[in-house]
């Protein structure tokens, strides 16, 4: 890595003014701090659906990283949502390890599966065949879910006890809902930190022309790999998440199916956008459930909503907000 | 609001959120109607298992049309699954604690039902659970959640115990889908063909959801020299089975579970002679349009009349029977209690559609032990089999 002043990685931005900044922060803990009163303000069923949410908010903005910051064609997400769930789960579940540090056992499972998926980029593997790989490596670590029946238990799935922290049982859903909001805002503040920092510049001059970056003496490949890893960690913690909020792991939900699921958030939300991933994450989990009742519907609404956005915000619904506040397009947005 | 104020509005949330202590057990009902949750697979790919729900929605019309139960109306929320876990967990929260059902009757997808029973027991809303079949749904005995179609339990015993009543059958192949479905049929089948009848599967193989094509499967099948197969796969990788088996020249018999009929795998396939060897679990007493399939066939298409019937269609009819049976006896006072307990009363109930009785006790909640088979004779009619060659 090089770290002299002259690398073009140090190379500082035009700071915001003072005022904006702290526009910045305050609005950056607005979202969290107004979600507080979502358990005052909803029943169970929407405060489950809160939490799924929560859980698919980390899911995009983890996903963006490789897809949108780092501009690769990758599509493993599944197996570190998976491997983020099946850790936590199993290390909750077969050695009643606390809550605190199954989840983020959960987000290293996912960073391991992160550092395998890096594999085939570094080879110099890209676009179609990247993606084609990655899918594989998704189905491969489904397949060891379903078959690895004596420490998965296959197919019937994995049950979950209940979380703990502190001694609080978290056995309701608005108890879960603010560990969760406290777990997604810090992933989600770590990662725009990241991303604020050198190493996101580097993933940007990655995505922009991985060629000249390397000639200029940025060692692409280390941050190919960090972006996976941390893409990882992220989708990992998610997955740890989605195991709580279940109370079970089940090789289903990592297929193919779920894939398309997460792409659509980060399509839906804005490709490369911290805060379109949240965006995505939160729209492409409520949609369906506005139609719930509504038998048919909801596939049928989810399709509309991704067409529309896709057609008429090809940048997604990111750059809705960037027109609105330039505070977002500074801050979580790139043109 | 400061910082303090906040921590001691979250930990007042949290005291507050305390699961609201089993909701009253009249929840659900007024003077006039009963609020029945149905929760099915209506969108996504297995969303041709939602007959079963459309057919639960018709009988429930008609219970209605004939004056409702004690001057109740049946007041139907449907609510869509899309076979997936999560989406599952969300349409039980919703219709316990949005839309406040008195009870749930449903939900095909037996992944999907295992991760909604979690909720629905905590809530202590009755569940009749009218076509997922994975017995683990049912047992051990939940007091308020009952099977009302045979587990899949009872169906993989009951193949093994089908599959060796041919005189001839020695060597048996299993396909099966990796999902929890399939494979709580197969764990009992290769359990009976061990402890009952003292043999293993010469082969035992898994086709995916989604495949395409099943030539690698055919043809080991075929090397092994097997005479009789177990396919328990859904309908699309039935039909893609099928027709690869005839491509290949596989003629022996090939079994599946209750995820497909005969009518409709035919009408998949396209070709009679592709499903000849075919033969299917079916847990009714007819086949389509004959018997009380018939009437409630009619049922269905009074209420629904572009509905395509198929053996789905009927899969909640016969547990909506015992269910409105169990309402009927509870009285005009109706609680969740007094439901509960007349369907543990249900005895030797010949539902006319359901292949097998059905009976509830404390101790037992899967209804329905027995299934059919069904197949096509020389004739190529479809008839039920009890055992091979022993028509129902």
């Amino acid at each position: 890595m090089t770290d002299t002043d002259t690398s073009p990685l140090n190379a500082t931005r035009k700071p915001a003014s003072p005022e904006r900044g702290d526009a910045h922060r305050w609005l950056f803990y607005l979202v969290p701090v107004a979600a507080l009163a979502v358990p005052f303000l909803f029943n169970d069923y929407l405060q489950y659906v809160a939490n799924l949410m929560l859980v698919y908010v980390l899911v995009a903005v983890g996903f963006n990283i490789v897809l949108g910051n780092l501009g690769q064609l990758a599509f493993a997400n599944t197996a570190f949502f998976g491997m983020g769930a099946y850790a936590t789960g199993l290390l909750m579940a077969k050695l009643a390890v606390p809550f605190w540090i199954a989840i983020w056992a959960g987000g290293l499972a996912g960073a391991l599966a992160g550092f395998l998926a890096s594999a085939a980029a570094l080879r110099g593997i890209r676009m179609y065949y990247l993606a084609i790989m990655t899918l594989a490596f998704g189905e491969l670590m489904r397949w060891t879910y379903i078959h690895a029946e004596a420490v998965t238990e296959g197919s019937s799935g994995l049950g979950v006890p209940t979380a703990t922290v502190f001694g609080i049982p978290l056995d309701t859903e608005a108890a879960r809902f603010y560990v969760f909001l406290a777990i997604v805002t810090l992933v989600v503040k770590a990662t725009a930190n990241l991303l604020r920092s050198r190493v996101g510049r580097a993933f940007q001059a990655i995505k922009d022309n991985e060629l000249a970056t390397a000639a200029l003496g940025i060692p692409t490949s280390r941050y190919v790999i960090l972006a996976f890893v941390w893409s990882g960690a992220v989708v990992g913690i998610a997955g740890g998440m989605f195991a709580i909020a279940l109370g079970r792991v089940v090789p289903e939900s990592f297929n193919l199916l779920e894939l398309i699921m997460h792409f659509a958030m980060v399509m839906v939300g804005g490709v490369g956008s911290l805060a379109g991933s949240v965006l995505g994450g939160v729209v492409i989990t409520a949609a369906p459930e506005l139609f719930r009742s509504y038998p048919g519907m909801q596939e049928l609404f989810l399709a509309v909503l991704i067409a529309f956005v896709l057609l008429f915000m090809p940048r997604g619904l990111a750059s809705l907000l960037a027109r609105v506040s330039p505070l977002f397009r500074e801050r979580f947005y790139r043109e | 609001m400061t910082v303090k104020s906040l921590l001691i509005a979250a930990a007042a949330s949290l005291a507050l959120a305390v699961p609201s202590a089993l909701a009253d057990d009249t929840t659900g009902l007024t003077k006039d109607t009963i609020k029945v949750g149905v929760p099915g697979p209506f969108t996504g790919d297995a969303s041709s298992y939602s007959k079963a729900e459309i057919g639960l929605d018709a009988f429930y019309r008609h219970i209605n049309d004939e004056g409702g139960i004690h001057g109740r109306k049946i007041e139907v929320i449907k609510a869509d699954t899309a076979c997936n876990e999560a989406r599952g967990i969300a349409a039980a929260k919703k219709l316990i604690h949005q839309d406040e059902v008195f009870m749930i009757h449903g939900n095909s997808c037996s992944g999907v039902a295992l991760a909604m029973k979690p909720t629905i027991e905590e809530a202590g809303v009755p569940w009749m659970i009218a076509h997922a079949v994975a017995d683990k749904l049912s047992t051990p005995v939940v007091k308020t959640i009952f099977h009302g179609v045979p587990t899949s339990r009872d169906a993989g015993t009951f193949m093994a115990k089908y599959a060796m009543s041919r005189p001839d059958t020695k060597r048996i192949a299993i396909v099966a889908h990796s999902n929890e479905w399939a494979q709580s049929y197969r764990r009992p089948l290769v359990e009976s063909l061990d402890e009952d009848h003292g043999i293993e599967p010469v082969l035992d193989m898994t086709m995916e959801r989604g495949s395409t094509d099943a030539t690698p499967q055919i043809l080991k099948i075929r090397q092994a020299d097997v005479d009789f197969v177990m396919a328990i796969l859904y309908e699309a990788e039935t039909a893609i089975f099928l027709r690869d088996a005839q491509k290949y020249g596989l003629d022996v018999t090939i079994l599946g579970g209750y995820g497909t009929d005969l009518e409709n795998t035919l009408k998949r396939v396209g070709d009679k002679d592709a499903v000849k060897n075919y033969q299917v679990l079916h847990m009714f007493q007819n086949v389509l349009g004959e018997g009380d399939l018939k009437t409630w066939g009619d049922v269905i298409h009074k209420y629904y009349p572009d509905e395509k019937l198929t053996a789905f269609s009927f899969a909640g009819i016969g547990s909506a029977i015992a269910m409105a049976k169990a309402l009927e006896a509870a009285g005009p006072d109706l609680t969740r209690e007094k439901l509960v307990a007349e369907l543990d009363k249900i005895r030797d109930l010949d539902t006319g559609v359901l292949a097998s009785d059905v009976t509830f006790t404390p101790e037992d909640h899967a209804g329905a032990k027995d299934s059919g088979v069904a197949a096509f004779d020389e004739n190529g009619d479809i008839v039920i089999y009890r055992s091979w060659g022993q028509p129902f």
